[in-house]
């Protein structure tokens, strides 16, 4: 069981007992060591080794099986990308869709965030955790279960259907992490504003929401990460006449040459790893966990 | 908190609706579509898709689901999205557990460094990640080149197998493990730790008998979520797998989108829709269960 594996090094790693004989200490320690080492150099193959191997095909020219090296190196594939018209129809749809489907789903879900945070209202509990229905289904059956009301309404193949299903993946995460985020303004900040003689609207605008900044702007992060690499359901919906990039990625990797392949993954990649690193700290801190902890 | 019914409603009711009209309305209506009804809103796939069983009154036909659930390839494919389901969510909870159990009782800069190497994966899009692997895994491979050089000349090909499936999967979930893991494990106070350790229990036994069962709400939802999301995926099947037998995600969209059949490709949806549904409720029946005789809650 790996619990008792990655334990096992660290009962001798970490402080140990003082009466416990030296040699054996020394012997234990260093093995200990170099378990934990074996264990995180696996780890960090297991994780980043896809994503390097990837990264070195972008600039090689061929790769012959079991060579260290490729045939050679080259710019070629960026070049037979970034020229041909694949690339940008996609990058334009994926960064019109994206910001939109950030916005109306700000629009629709900052208020809720705001009243579930603040209000108490029959069903609070109820309707927070309702929202979670996108997440309780298994992603690709919801979708194929949408189908039909797609066609009903005529949404198939259209802008607007494209920007529901995309918006559907993001409600969880614009109502919850704004939601704790009203949730943490201090209450007497705002009775103290109002003690003062301002309005509420005042104290909202100039106290409660530059406080949940934060927290709104990294939800605005996250859904827009959402929607830019929602692939599924906008294949399901929106191709073949909306292709973003996550979804042009379906057709590219059996149909391109796969450094060509690895070039369009790196440029679609960049944009995500970017504004993830933007939020790291809070993501890590605990903002997308808390989000789970429901009040 | 101030009492305001109307209002509270009224600006919760947006993402309410939203929800309520394409989530909760559709799943009705497609297993309404499922036992043959074909009304209302599934008027239009109905007159669009191929092979239907359609049931005339009463409560519907169970014809698709016998047509589907008697198919043997479907049923092969139900049984591989249970099978890597299954060794997914037990790889992710070991994984992902190590990690965060060994950030939480070292703390030193090598578990954080393996904590933080751990979420990389959600830096990645699943699209990317899926090529990724099914590139990293092949015939010509890094994971074949290295075990080549290392002596073992005759590596398995993972790519296009439910290895590669099964490693992806993993691959994908486990930065949502460690998180959840390593917030729930930070929640248990230090003091209870080294009480346990005080009175002369191992670091396992702590680990066991303290830190373990304090962390069950965070367990259970990386458990079931995990469970969900592989359940539902589609991305990482279709990059990494093969043909057949593939995931339901894969059959089903295959259904939908090749063969022009939504009733088939929507019974595959309420059969996945039903496993996940009997995974949540064993998980919480399981842990209401324990909880009770343990006298721990979560």
């Amino acid at each position: 069981m790996t619990a008792v594996d990655v334990t096992a090094p660290l009962e001798v790693a970490s402080r140990p007992p003082q009466d416990r004989p030296r040699r054996r200490l020394r012997v234990g320690q260093s093995l200990g060591r170099l378990a934990l080492a074996g264990w995180v150099v696996l780890i960090a193959a297991f994780i980043v080794g896809p994503i390097v191997w990837l990264a070195l095909q972008a600039f090689a020219t061929s790769w012959r099986y079991p060579s260290w090296t490729p045939d050679g190196w080259t710019l070629h594939w960026w070049q037979f990308v970034l020229s041909g018209s694949d690339l940008s129809s996609a990058v334009g749809l994926s960064l019109t869709f994206s910001p939109i489907v950030t916005l109306v789903s700000a629009v629709i879900c900052l208020p809720a965030a705001y009243a579930f945070a603040r209000y108490e209202f029959p069903g609070r509990r109820l309707l927070l955790v309702s929202l979670f229905a996108t997440n309780a289904f298994p992603k690709i059956g919801l979708y194929v279960a949408m189908a039909g009301l797609f066609y009903w309404l005529n949404l198939m193949t259209t802008f607007l259907g494209v920007v529901i299903v995309q918006l559907l993946g993001t409600v969880v995460l614009m109502t919850w992490i704004p939601s704790a985020a009203f949730a943490a303004v201090p209450r007497s900040l705002e009775e103290a504003a109002r003690d003062a003689g301002a309005r509420p609207t005042r104290v909202f605008f100039r106290i409660t929401l530059p406080l949940a900044t934060p927290g709104i702007a990294i939800a605005m992060i996250l859904s827009f990460l959402a929607a830019f690499d929602e692939a599924q359901g906008t294949f399901l919906v929106g191709a073949p006449t909306y292709v973003t990039m996550p979804t042009k990625m379906y057709e590219l990797v059996n149909n391109y040459p796969q450094q060509a392949a690895a070039v369009f993954a790196i440029l679609l990649a960049v944009p995500s790893a970017v504004l993830m690193l933007l939020v790291r700290r809070h993501v890590m801190g605990g903002h997308l966990a808390a989000g789970f902890q429901l009040r | 908190m101030r009492r305001s019914p109307i209002r509270g409603l009224l600006m919760v009711s947006p993402p309410i609706v939203l929800i309520a009209v394409f989530v909760g309305f559709p799943v009705v209506a497609a297993v309404l579509y499922t036992f043959g009804h074909i009304g209302g809103t599934n008027s239009v796939i109905a007159a669009i898709g191929q092979r239907q069983h359609v049931s005339h009154g009463g409560l519907g036909t169970a014809a698709a689901y016998r047509e589907v659930l008697t198919d043997q390839q479907v049923l092969r494919d139900l049984l591989v999205t249970v099978l890597v389901t299954v060794i997914t969510v037990a790889v992710v909870l070991l994984l992902a557990g190590g990690v965060a159990l060994y950030l939480r009782l070292s703390g030193g800069r090598i578990a954080k460094f393996l904590s933080g190497l751990a979420v990389v994966p959600m830096f990645i899009p699943v699209v990317i990640g899926g090529y990724a692997i099914r590139q990293f895994y092949a015939t010509d491979g890094l994971f074949r080149t290295l075990a080549h050089h290392l002596g073992w000349s005759d590596a398995p090909t993972l790519s296009y197998t439910m290895g590669a499936i099964t490693i992806g999967e993993i691959w994908v979930s486990v930065p949502f493990g460690v998180l959840l893991l390593a917030s729930g494990f930070a929640a248990v106070p230090d003091g209870q730790i080294e009480a346990a350790r005080d009175v002369g229990a191992s670091l396992t036994r702590t680990v066991f008998s303290v830190i373990l069962p304090m962390s069950r709400a965070p367990i259970v939802i990386v458990t079931t979520f995990t469970a969900i999301s592989v359940m539902g995926s589609f991305t990482i099947p279709y990059m990494t797998g093969p043909s057949a037998p593939n995931m339901l995600g894969v059959t089903m969209t295959n259904y939908f989108v090749s063969f022009n059949q939504p009733q088939q490709a929507q019974v595959m949806a309420v059969v996945v829709f039903a496993a996940a549904a009997l995974i949540g409720s064993a998980y919480v029946w399981a842990n209401v269960r324990s909880g009770r005789t343990s006298g721990v809650s979560s």
